[in-house]
């Protein structure tokens, strides 16, 4: 379950298999008559660490990608990806009005994260003339979640290139592990996945396995305005249907009465953002801004600010610093405590959740990237036409309004991500 | 139906308008600080990142179906 949050071990060989048959597709491909430029290899890492209160996650991600252009007319790619997870993350939430009741006792318990997550991918794009057709597919599998995407997308350039439209569907076909409940009872007595063994087989009795349906759309505008200005417009809209709660964690919604998280079912997301790339020419840099907001059916609403100053120093070396702002409003149906309290406590409906991500909260973003391109006129080792290597460091603090364990606020919300990118074309 | 068709005809407009960049003055244009998704990997790894300690999804330039898990 996408890793961050969750545990598992892997189902490599499937995902072996299908890594296999991406890459010894690529490589029939390049086996074909070969133009000057036929294969692109990228390798990316990154390494995400945050301990806040109570919890901490640490997460190496690394990646691997290989697109082979046998012709004009066709590109094929394939690619591995991994998550690797260990940390601790909350099993039980409980808020400050059921901690005042309970004094002295440890009312929110954390338990042991180890996972990973490994994902295969594969695509092919084809091109004529102006227009581009994609269709790519991922697999993923972890000890308690597997996934099936589909995405297509058409693309096609207008107005002598400076006007390019693109439309994308995907669709997702996933499973997530949850524990057998008993049919007499009410989610309010439903209990938690206490671990991942015996899902997605049939040795323990007390695993199922439920669905989600993830639909995604996309419709992007990019216009070039003038030779150093451009700009790009996203519209996303998603609609997620099933079991969307973490079956592992449970939330105290009363005297002696623990519940699994009880999430709706479907949800609706939309998002609209903007973007204006400016090129300064004095200084040899550009100017990236991205503003983005964001509405669900949850009621959950942000708005995003993202600024880029990336600046060459010499001809093959530049360097990038960001800043982000987040900022967004909890769910409808979110509550630091649901056992009782002054509002904003206090019970809200007929569900409840102990996801930090779905309360109001804001974050900051500030990292530098330094990247090294080099493209000389002869071939590098006499095989590779250029090279490309970056690392970047980021820092990512978070400041919730309401979210607390047992009435203790999260204090050292912050998160420390660091990125590897090596990319060579042959 | 009417408001979509008025945001069609705003967007040819506005784009039919633009023919201003000829091809050679794409140069900067081309230059890997112009695009939109650079790094596209890189950028998915860190996305990733965010999206999982964050409500909102959406709006980034890639194509993919996102993430259903909780």
């Amino acid at each position: 379950m996408q890793l961050i949050r969750f545990a598992t071990r892997v189902g490599a060989s499937r995902v072996a298999a299908l890594l296999g048959a991406g890459i010894a597709a690529a490589l029939v491909a390049v086996a074909a008559p070969v133009r000057a430029e036929v294969v692109t290899f990228d390798t990316t890492h990154t390494l995400f660490h945050e301990s806040p209160t109570r919890t901490k996650m640490t997460v190496y991600t690394p990646g691997a990608d290989l697109e082979v252009a046998p012709t004009d007319w066709l590109r094929v790619r394939a690619g591995w990806e991994a998550d690797i997870v260990s940390g601790a993350s909350v099993a039980v939430k409980a808020g400050p009005a059921y901690a005042n009741t309970h004094p002295g006792a440890d009312v929110v318990t954390t338990a042991s994260v180890h996972d990973v997550r490994n994902q295969a991918r594969g695509g092919f794009t084809l091109k004529k003339e102006n227009v581009e057709l994609t269709g790519g597919y991922a697999y993923s599998t972890e000890n308690d979640y597997k996934s099936n995407s589909f995405n297509v997308a058409a693309r096609t350039d207008t107005y002598e290139h400076n006007s390019q439209f693109e439309i994308s569907y995907a669709r997702n076909f996933d499973r997530v592990c949850d524990r057998v409940q008993s049919a007499n009872d009410s989610p309010a007595r439903f209990r938690a996945l206490e671990d991942s063994s015996g899902c997605f087989t049939k040795s323990n009795p007390l695993r199922t396995t439920r669905d989600i349906g993830v639909d995604g759309f996309q419709g992007t505008w990019s216009q070039a305005w003038t030779p150093i200005f451009v700009t790009q417009v996203v519209y996303t809209a998603q609609v997620n249907s099933g079991f969307q709660s973490n079956p592992y964690r449970s939330v105290i919604l009363g005297e002696g009465l623990k519940a699994q998280e009880h999430e709706p079912d479907n949800r609706f997301r939309e998002a609209v953002a903007l973007r204006g790339n400016l090129f300064l020419r004095p200084l040899k840099a550009a100017v990236r801004i991205s503003l983005r907001g964001y509405y669900d059916s949850w009621n959950v609403k942000s708005g995003t600010a993202e600024a880029e100053l990336e600046k060459y120093l010499g001809e093959s070396f530049r360097v990038m610093a960001r800043g982000r702002y987040y900022r967004q409003s909890g769910a409808i149906f979110w509550s630091d405590d649901y056992s009782g309290g002054d509002r904003p406590l206090g019970p809200k409906g007929q569900y409840w959740t102990g996801d930090r991500e779905l309360s109001p909260f804001s974050s900051w973003l500030v990292g530098v990237r330094a990247m090294y391109a080099v493209r000389p006129a002869t071939r590098i080792f006499g095989i590779m036409e250029s090279f490309r290597a970056g690392v970047s460091g980021d820092m990512l603090a978070l400041s919730y309004d309401e979210f607390t364990l047992g009435g203790q606020r999260i204090g050292n919300a912050r998160a420390y991500i660091l990125g590897l990118t090596v990319s060579a074309l042959f | 139906m009417n408001t979509i068709r008025l945001i069609l005809i705003a967007i040819v407009a506005l784009t039919s308008a633009c023919v201003t960049v000829k091809p050679q003055e794409r140069s900067v244009l081309a230059d890997p600080l112009m695009q939109f998704e650079g790094d596209p990997h890189a950028a998915a790894q860190l996305r990733h990142a965010l999206e999982n300690r964050e409500g909102a999804y959406g709006g980034s330039s890639a194509v993919g179906g996102g993430c259903g898990c909780n």
